[in-house]
């Protein structure tokens, strides 16, 4: 009995001792942010974009180490086939074919070592494509691949 | 003049162990006392110990699942042949977490590294989902789950490609390409399951990296026989009701068996009302998963012809299943759902929803000579998938799906793999020496369908060969050492989108989504070992390589996995997947104490990873962010602590931990874990076994413990997960009704219905709450046709 228990202590010591890790160099695990709420941001949830026209794309970014890149994302939703990421839903028009829907993909690179960026593109919209209930995705990663998402709903009119 | 060696000296003694069934028992161990010597029962259950002095001896037979039997003999100077020994089943007698029994000791004494060996009994006891949910007690075993009814083998964190299934002496070959795709294995078949864990190249070939599950077949029914049994389920949390019934016949040589299997479940429950896919609140009606639905159905049917020197047996087997995803969101994609219809029922399969079936012939042969065996496998298989979703024109597709397209509309994946398979082996014994060796071949054919695309279709052709030795040293020392050499070759099929995409100057193309490459992969692995019983303690030791030939996706893989958000590309210049790994297994094995250390020390110089990167591609990608296939040097070390102590007669107490570190040592993801790294975690249960001989025979009640710490050592993009507790509550026993024994197990799993989150879920990235309370019922019947009844 006295070796089981001795046994005992050493498998836990043993045990104890590959559990711990000492002087782990910290690695990053934190998203990058899409702030929302900033002032300037558009378009947000709801906005409405007009054919023939361009419109300036604004949002903030930032992370706790570095930003890496963006990329935008406008295409339809008639058959409503996705919804937001958003808290709040926008009201939408009946479902439809879509014909000549408006179909923007683009990436964009951030200057490198930014914490806090703030994107600013012009977005022209054509004037012969469909209009109605569109989706606006924002991908943001950071310089470790921490990728974060933003899908809004527009209209475009 | 002839002076015969010592060992000689001495008769043979020879005997065979059978059920009460007659049904012949294959693995059971029998000692011969006073010496001490253990031998397991062969195929047909016979067994022989050669030099057996001339005396008084006492024999003692064990069997997993069955009654240890005592009896003694005298030994004249004539060989014996021993009357069939008889064993009785005593399912019950299993223990939930050290399945403590001596078939399992023996094998483990003969296997330098870390393994697990459970019946069908501890199956029905445990029975999860899956095959693999119902072994997720024990230590270093985890899944990568996908709703009720799917889930895939994590050994000691190691899963996918790197784990081989095994099934009727067969390599598995499923779609081993995804998180969300489920084993096509009916656990309703399942004789034996046996785990090993860590790299088994030597026995297995490429893949078996992380470890092997090999599934063997139930036990042979015994000559002039004919009888079946019938098992019943019933599950609360996500209304499964189901069975499976079998029925098998024996003449002396000729026997059939077959086994049809059958169950239905609806959307599962768990403990929210709603839940967020981002910020957008999804609320769940019913608490109920969306689309989680689904049913399986599978035939199996064997026959053969068995004497004591030859045995061919035939298998033939499909498993079929349709299954649901959860419809708010398709991988990481919110979708937006119709509530009418999704709501309507919680037993109606919609979009997205994928349907497999997968067809096994196979055929064993064994045949026996002198001590020697020579075995042939041979095996043709057919797995073939499809998944099923809305259109959704992603990137660059066109608004509208043309009609013009050959796949149908709803048709976004099809795959449909062929592979034949060969193993050839010979077991020849040789003084001390038991030398195996042998070869397997195996040639797959993948095509594929559908308007989505991942991976591409390849042909592939493997061949291996391998010597392996055991050297018994004496009683207490086996040394063994293994070399293998493995030869395979992908070639991968180019693939070109079917719609164009737009490049930054306006042109429309159409992009080439794989390259035609043909890469040829050369591996020596080895593994050296040794087992040391001096008696209650024991220690065992390995040391051993593994290897992995890239997969198709990791080697040409160009295209958008457009429900995760990435564009993956693959690197043809990959190298062949190495690991090395030093096993270390010690413990005291008493009476009513057991305990159980096994850690492990694993490197792998060239580990393939899914590198999310900084960059967005607009082209190739679709917007998307893009995910390189890399290789990366990668440290992996862990342990499993298992204590079991039996007190009062009646009550046992046991304990099982785990704890598992990963660490990438270069590239781009330095100092971070890999995906899908388990939390340490412990299972820490109580059982009463009370001897209610008449009312509940073989009765046990188990209250657990379920205790996983949090995982912060997280990689993208995935997020940490909280700690958590779960208790889960068993109990069963046998009822006799006429001569039979009817087994019955209930289990309350999640008892507290608590909301949690499982680190190594499909569904963890977008925050679905693992199943609430599930009461699970199941029920087996035998029943005799021909033949002797238990009893």
């Amino acid at each position: 009995m006295k070796q089981i228990s001795q046994f005992i202590l050493l498998t836990v010591i043993a045990l104890f001792t590959v559990a711990c890790d000492k002087d782990e160099p910290t690695v990053d695990t934190a998203y990058p942010v899409i702030d929302a709420t900033a002032a300037g941001t558009f378009p947000v949830q709801c906005s409405t974009v007009k054919r023939g026209e361009k419109f300036t794309f604004r949002a903030a970014f930032s992370d706790n180490m570095a930003l890496g890149s963006y990329s935008l994302d406008i295409h339809h939703n008639f058959d409503h086939h996705t919804h937001s990421t958003e808290v709040s839903d926008c009201s939408t028009d009946p479902v439809k074919k879509p014909v000549n829907p408006f179909l923007l993909i683009k990436s964009f690179d951030i200057p490198e070592n930014q914490r806090a960026y703030t994107a600013t593109q012009e977005i022209e919209v054509p004037a012969d494509i469909d209009p109605g209930d569109y989706h606006f995705m924002i991908r943001l990663t950071d310089k470790e691949g921490w990728q974060t998402l933003r899908g809004i709903s527009i209209k475009i009119q | 003049m002839f002076a015969l060696p010592a060992k000689l000296v001495g008769q043979t003694l020879s005997g065979k162990v059978v059920s009460s069934t007659g049904q012949p028992l294959t693995g059971a161990t029998i000692t011969v006392m006073p010496e001490k010597i253990t031998r397991p029962s062969g195929v047909n259950g016979t067994f022989r110990f050669e030099a057996v002095k001339k005396g008084r001896h006492s024999l003692r037979i064990s069997f997993v699942g069955f009654k240890t039997v005592a009896s003694s003999f005298i030994m004249s100077s004539d060989s014996l042949l021993l009357k069939d020994i008889i064993l009785r089943a005593e399912e019950g007698q299993l223990q939930e977490i050290t399945i403590k029994e001596d078939y399992q000791q023996l094998r483990r004494q003969q296997v330098s590294l870390s393994m697990d060996i459970v019946g069908a009994d501890y199956l029905r006891r445990n029975l999860g989902g899956s095959l693999m949910q119902s072994l997720e007690k024990l230590s270093g075993i985890k899944t990568i789950g996908i709703g009720s009814g799917g889930s895939k083998p994590l050994i000691r964190g190691l899963g996918f490609n790197q784990v081989v299934v095994v099934e009727n002496g067969i390599r598995h070959e499923g779609q081993q390409w995804g998180a969300d795709h489920a084993l096509e294995i009916d656990q309703f078949a399942a004789g034996r399951v046996e785990v090993i864990k860590g790299p088994s190249a030597f026995l297995y070939g490429s893949e078996a990296i992380g470890g092997a599950i090999d599934i063997k077949p139930a036990a042979l029914p015994a000559a002039h026989t004919a009888g079946g049994s019938a098992d019943l389920t019933a599950k609360s949390n996500n209304g499964l009701y189901g069975g499976s019934v079998n029925l098998y016949a024996r003449k002396q040589r000729v026997f059939a068996d077959s086994r049809m299997t059958w169950q239905e479940y609806g959307d599962y429950g768990v403990p929210a009302d709603t839940i967020f896919v981002y910020d957008y609140a999804v609320p769940l009606h019913e608490n109920r998963l969306r689309n989680t639905t689904g049913q399986e159905r599978n035939v199996h049917l064997r026959t053969g012809w068995l004497t004591s020197q030859f045995q061919s047996v035939f298998y033939l087997s499909q498993t079929f299943s349709q299954s649901g995803f959860f419809a708010n969101a398709h991988g990481l994609e919110p979708r937006r759902v119709d509530l009418d219809l999704h709501d309507r029922s919680s037993r109606d399969r919609q979009l997205p929803s994928q349907q497999v079936s997968h067809t096994k012939i196979i055929s064993q042969n064994e045949f026996r000579y002198g001590q020697n065996r020579f075995d042939l496998e041979l095996g043709y298989q057919r797995n073939f998938r499809q998944e099923h979703s809305r259109y959704v024109n992603h990137g660059y597709m066109p608004p509208v799906y043309p009609s013009e397209q050959s796949a149908p509309q709803t048709l976004e994946r099809e795959y449909d793999k062929t592979v034949f398979s060969a193993n050839i082996k010979n077991e020849l014994v040789y003084k001390n020496h038991t030398l195996t060796i042998g070869a397997s071949g195996e040639q797959q054919h993948n095509t594929i369908g559908g308007w989505g695309f991942l991976i591409p279709a390849f042909t592939q052709t493997s061949a291996g060969a391998f010597v392996f030795d055991k050297l018994k040293v004496s009683e207490k020392l086996l040394l063994q050492a293994a070399l293998r050499y493995d030869l395979g070759r992908i070639s991968i099929r180019e693939y070109k989108d079917w719609f164009t995409s737009q490049s930054e100057n306006g042109n429309s193309t159409y992009l080439t989504r794989a390259e035609a490459i043909t890469r040829t992969f050369k591996n020596v692995n080895w593994s050296a070992g040794l087992n040391y019983t001096p008696g209650a303690f024991f220690l065992k030791f390995n040391a051993g390589s593994g290897f992995r030939m890239p997969i198709a996706k990791e080697l040409a893989a160009n295209g958008v996995n457009y429900h995760y958000f990435r564009y993956e590309k693959g690197d043809p210049s990959l190298s062949a997947e190495k690991s090395y790994q030093l096993d270390l297994g010690t413990g005291i094995n008493a009476e009513k104490f057991t305990v159980a250390l096994t850690p492990f020390l694993n490197y792998f110089p060239s580990y393939i990873y899914l590198n999310p990167t900084a960059r967005h591609d607009y082209f190739y990608g679709a917007g998307n962010q893009v995910f390189n296939y890399a290789q990366s040097r990668v440290l992996r070390y862990g342990s499993e602590l298992q204590l079991s102590y039996r007190f009062l007669n009646n009550w046992n107490a046991s304990l099982a931990g785990e704890y598992l570190y990963t660490r990438q040592l270069s590239g781009a993801k330095r100092g971070y874990a890999l995906p899908f790294s388990p939390p340490a975690s412990a299972l820490a249960g109580m059982t009463y076994e009370p001897n209610w001989e008449r009312l509940l025979t073989d009765a046990y009640f188990t209250l657990d413990c379920r205790l996983t710490a949090r995982q912060n050592r997280i990689v993208p993009p995935e997020r940490p997960t909280p700690a958590y507790q779960i208790f889960s509550f068993s109990a069963g026993g046998k009822v006799k009704t006429g001569a039979q024994y009817i087994s019955v197990s209930l289990q309350v799993q999640n008892a507290l219905n608590t909301r949690y989150l499982s680190h190594t879920s499909f569904y963890r990235l977008i925050g679905l709450p693992e199943a609430g309370r599930n009461v699970i019922l199941a029920v087996k019947i035998p029943f005799f046709i021909k033949g002797k009844s238990t009893s």
